[in-house]
């Protein structure tokens, strides 16, 4: 009897009685179906954390602020402008790796309009700023080339800040708004913003929907009469990437510079994180879940194994008195195993793409159960048959015949 | 007539924790081609120890031992499985019949272990023996629908399926009523009388004196 009719014989015999046998297997089903749902959600979180960097501007977007002043600063960095309009000018000449740069400026003033008043984020910037972090206008139109030139007194309000100046967000085109005691006219309000990691979240791009933009050359004229930056905000050309873009960028800044006294990050990095932590030890409770599950699952399977071969070691002296070989009776006890524990797999992974559909549905999480997921925990739980299948499978085949017909 | 069986002087020692235990101690046999002999002794003469041998169950602790001409003393395990499968076939006292397969499946499982059997071929062989031992209704059941005496015929039906050149058996009567194990003893004299070489042991004077020769042992040697 060859190998193959060995495993056949297995799998037929298994077949008979797999009922039995399930109950045992109930360790590997827990345990395939919580790593099912743990990949599931973790590869859910991982497409929506994607698609709140396409949100923010994509992968490709980078911010450069001021660092710190260190406590002991030294000549080099006390001689250093820090960041400056040349700075943008320098990087829209040289840095090849980028398609857009947009120097920013940044303040919290005060917005007033007739009674209601309160203080918020004001940022200067360029068009260029709109393309870059994908804003579109609700109604209006969205700063121009032209109201940088003449230092225009425009502004564009996001959608939260339209809303609570005007009552209703589309109110507010055309309208005067007192910005830091000088006055804008409202030239366009900004669609509003939304994404959120989880149904208990809140709104990750709220801080876009409180905000003004004013032209850039208005906000240094009417404020701060320098050329000193806020932070620049820049695109990386695609074939060349995020990672390989921010080097360019931070080699020049420091020879223009002399010192480090800047930060280089993608953008939504922080926020990104912010909301995953929760997400993540969530993930993490359930990995431990199913790690445990399926090691106990292999024990309780090896245990079992091991007692229905004693209970059988009889019908394996038979089967050695009838002729069969201790590799036939190995690969017998293998071939039940293996088909015993696939069926705990796939039983394992219906119960997990049930649960992760549960998960999803009352924690309003994107997940799927995708072929690789499944491809995963199936190889898995067999693996977990295996190891625990070979001893007991070893044992049965060492034993002689006479020894295994005498067994009580 | 030919010897199928020649041993000589065959000893057999076990260790039972810290007390050897000679079962067999200079065991000569002999069995001719066509022969039905009975082992008979009280137990622990070491009539079951000398059968497994002669069956290649089990190997001797010293002698020298020739089945069907071959020097089986010397063969590996797996060369013993294979005489066992092709040589030999067995009929225990409990009819260690497989619970999960049903009778015809039972009867053509040594052809399936022989290897390069095709299906129909085992399927027709298992059907032939058991309509021979008048089993032919039985075929779909499974053993524990049957009564212990077409049991004990299953398993004799299982023994002779590979033609082998002896037919073993160990207390075959030893779990059946009388009624039943008359018919059993009975199919055992008709395989005789068609040629069968047969080897039972058994501890009931009765059930020996059916054979025509009897071996009887005492204290791990032939008196």
């Amino acid at each position: 009897m060859n190998l193959i009719e060995s495993l056949l014989t297995g799998l037929d015999e298994a077949r008979r009685h797999w009922g039995q046998t399930l109950l045992s297997l109930l360790g590997l089903i827990l345990g395939t179906a919580s790593i099912v749902t743990v990949l599931a959600l973790f590869g859910g979180q991982t497409a929506l954390t994607e698609q709140f960097l396409s949100e923010v501007g994509g992968r490709g977007t980078i911010i450069v602020s001021d660092r710190e002043p260190s406590a002991h600063p030294g000549a080099r960095e006390l001689a250093s402008k820090r960041l400056t309009f040349h700075d943008a000018q320098y990087l829209r000449d040289r840095a090849t790796s980028l398609t857009a740069v947009s120097p920013g400026w940044a303040q919290q003033l005060s917005y007033r309009v007739g009674n209601t008043s309160f203080t918020g984020q004001v940022i200067g910037t360029v068009p260029a700023y709109m393309a870059i972090n994908d804003i579109k206008p609700l109604v209006g139109r969205y700063l121009s080339d032209l109201d940088v030139q003449h230092e225009a007194r425009v502004a564009v309000l996001g959608w939260k800040y339209a809303d609570s100046l005007y009552g209703r967000a589309t109110a507010a085109l055309g309208q005067i708004v007192s910005i830091g005691e000088k006055s804008y006219r409202v030239v366009g309000v900004l669609e509003r913003e939304e994404f959120y990691f989880a149904a208990w979240e809140n709104n990750a791009l709220e801080y876009r929907n409180e905000r003004a933009y004013i032209p850039i050359s208005t906000a240094i004229t009417q404020y701060s009469a320098t050329d000193h930056l806020d932070f620049l905000t820049l695109k990386a050309r695609p074939a060349i990437g995020g990672a390989g873009a921010q080097e360019q960028v931070r080699s020049l800044l420091f020879a223009r510079h002399g010192v480090e006294d800047f930060d280089i990050r993608s953008s939504g990095q922080g926020a990104g994180q912010q909301a995953g932590q929760f997400l993540l030890l969530f993930n993490f409770i359930f990995l431990v879940v199913g790690v445990v599950s399926l090691v106990t699952g292999g024990i309780v399977i090896a245990n079992i194994l091991l007692a229905s071969v004693v209970e059988r070691v009889r019908e394996f002296g038979t089967r050695m008195a009838l002729g069969a070989t201790a590799g036939g009776i190995f690969a017998h006890v293998l071939a039940e195993v293996l088909v015993v524990t696939l069926i705990g797999g796939l039983l394992g992974l219906g119960l997990g793409a049930g649960l992760t559909g549960i998960v999803a549905k009352v924690m309003q999480m994107p997940a799927v159960v995708s072929p690789f997921i499944a491809t995963v925990s199936l190889t898995t739980a067999v693996s977990v048959g295996l190891v625990a299948g070979l001893f007991p499978a070893l044992r049965a085949s060492r034993l002689a015949p006479v020894e295994a017909l005498r067994y009580a | 007539m030919t010897a199928l069986i020649e041993a000589r002087d065959l000893a057999k020692t076990y260790r039972l924790g810290q007390v050897d235990v000679q079962a067999l101690r200079g065991v000569d046999a002999e069995v001719a081609a066509g022969e039905f002999i009975a082992i008979t002794g009280p137990s622990g003469s070491g009539k079951s120890t000398l059968m497994h041998i002669l069956g290649c169950l089990d190997s001797p602790t010293s002698g020298s031992y020739r089945l069907d001409g071959e020097d089986v003393g010397t063969l590996s395990g797996k060369r013993l499985a294979h005489v066992r499968n092709r040589k030999v076939g067995f009929v225990f006292q409990t009819f260690n019949l497989m619970p999960r397969l049903t009778v015809e499946e039972n009867v053509a499982l040594p052809l399936k272990y022989r290897g390069g059997v095709p299906r129909a071929t085992r399927r027709a062989r298992a059907l032939t023996l058991l309509e021979r031992l008048g089993l032919a209704d039985r075929v779909g059941h499974r053993p524990d629908e049957l009564s212990g005496g077409e049991r004990q015929r299953v398993a004799i039906a299982r023994a002779l399926v590979g033609e082998p050149a002896i037919l073993m058996a160990d207390e075959p009567t030893g779990n059946l009523d009388s009624q039943a194990g008359s018919e059993v003893l009975k199919t055992f004299a008709e395989l005789h009388a068609a040629g069968h070489t047969i080897v039972l042991v058994t501890h009931d004077p009765g059930v020996a004196a059916r054979a025509q020769r009897v071996i009887q042992m005492s204290d791990g040697r032939v008196v």
